[in-house]
């Protein structure tokens, strides 16, 4: 063979195996390596180059899963932790037939969840990072349903939010509790004759979101005031609106219907 | 002899490495044709150019022209992070295109604490590590 077609096949041969060492790479799979040559030419270089991108993917690939793992198992603790204090304001409640504070207990146990439900969701997902809006909602609509319902209550949930749009646990947070009061008022107050329907439906362009919820329940009370009349979950919903930089109206004059933008 | 080998008395020699102190202060290792410098190599090499200190810390040449392959856990090693050290600069001659990726992977990865440099010529070395005599 003369040189040329020697050198030809050799370096064809040299490029197929470092090729072939990237592609392995590219599937996470760092237990190949290039040869380096005796040579030090352009071949050899190339692959030291790949082995040693090769080490530095591997360390931090190894160093990501480890922080997801940290990660996924923080959210997992701070759930739990969440749903013993719900259990612990449950146990206060044995025995007793107080129905002011048994609703006071209620409501801090629907509070806790609808943030215990944001870890959960975070643990659980791929993404460690954001919660999809729709399927949050959906669950915390569910949860506060069967919290709140009474016998022949039937309420329907009707939801138009875009399933691309995902939160981070900073707007989740203080959102979840937002439409925990939202709805919980609703099912308490809205519907007397148990029958109605919640609408949630999200807009969004670019970054600004519009966010309602509707029920065609009774509507407020003649001469109603936030200013004057409003309890602790009303006050909440407005200081956390402040806390997402949102702007809150609400309306009642055909049921009642919250409209949040941020 | 050339500017490396200036003062190349009692060298120490570790199996990847041939360090000794110039006569002009500024100390040199120059790694052996075609070494792969492992963890082992790195640190027998840290001890080596430990030996040369007196009182006082010192630039350092590395010759690197002729290094076949550096490990990430030696790289990290030569890095100075989180372990003492008794250079203050060191500049690493670069060569032929498999040192060149070698150091420009180094420098760039890395990260070394101390001020650190890759040069094509043994002079320019030189005069940059004297400004911190």
């Amino acid at each position: 063979m003369s040189e040329l077609k020697y050198r030809t096949v050799s370096a064809r041969s040299k490029e197929k195996k470092i090729l072939e060492v990237i592609m392995a790479y590219a599937r996470l799979d760092f237990s190949q390596k290039t040869k380096i040559g005796n040579e030090g030419d352009i071949f050899d270089a190339i692959s030291a180059g790949v082995n040693m991108l090769g080490e530095e993917l591997k360390n931090s690939t190894v160093s990501l899963r480890e922080k997801e793992q940290l990660l996924r198992e923080i959210h997992h603790r701070v759930k739990n932790n969440l749903q013993i204090i719900s259990s612990l304001l449950s146990l206060q409640t044995y025995n007793e037939k107080d129905k002011k504070f048994l609703s006071l207990i209620r409501e801090s146990r629907n509070r806790i969840k609808s943030m215990a439900l944001v870890h959960e969701m975070l643990y659980s997902t791929s993404d460690l990072s954001r919660v999809q809006l729709n399927n949050y909602i959906k669950t915390l609509c569910k949860s506060i349903y069967e919290s709140y319902r009474r016998p022949k209550m039937q309420i329907i949930f009707s939801f138009n939010i875009n399933e691309g749009v995902y939160f981070d646990i900073d707007r989740m947070i203080p959102l979840g509790l937002i439409l925990n009061e939202i709805i919980s008022n609703s099912l308490k107050h809205a519907f007397p004759e148990n029958k109605g329907t919640i609408s949630i439906s999200l807009k969004n362009v670019k970054n600004n979101y519009s966010l309602t919820i509707q029920d065609d329940g009774k509507g407020l009370p003649a001469g109603f005031s936030v200013k004057k009349h409003s309890n602790l979950g009303m006050q909440l919903i407005f200081m956390l609106g402040e806390q997402l930089n949102a702007k809150v109206n609400m309306h009642g004059k055909k049921g009642i219907s919250y409209k949040i933008q941020f | 002899m050339s500017l490396m080998q200036a003062g190349k008395n009692n060298p120490v020699k570790t199996t990847a490495y041939t360090t000794w102190m110039g006569e002009d202060g500024i100390a040199r290792t120059v790694v052996k044709k075609n070494a792969e410098v492992k963890l082992k190599e790195a640190v027998e090499n840290t001890e080596a150019v430990f030996s040369l200190f007196k009182d006082k810390k010192f630039p350092l040449l590395i010759d690197s022209r002729y290094i076949k392959y550096i490990t990430k856990e030696a790289r990290d090693h030569f890095s100075i992070n989180n372990r003492e050290t008794v250079i203050i600069c060191f500049g690493i001659l670069i060569d032929s295109p498999l040192s060149r990726v070698i150091g420009n992977f180094f420098m760039g990865l890395n990260k070394p604490s101390v001020p650190a440099k890759l040069f094509t010529n043994e002079e320019e070395a030189l005069k940059w590590l004297k400004k911190f005599l």
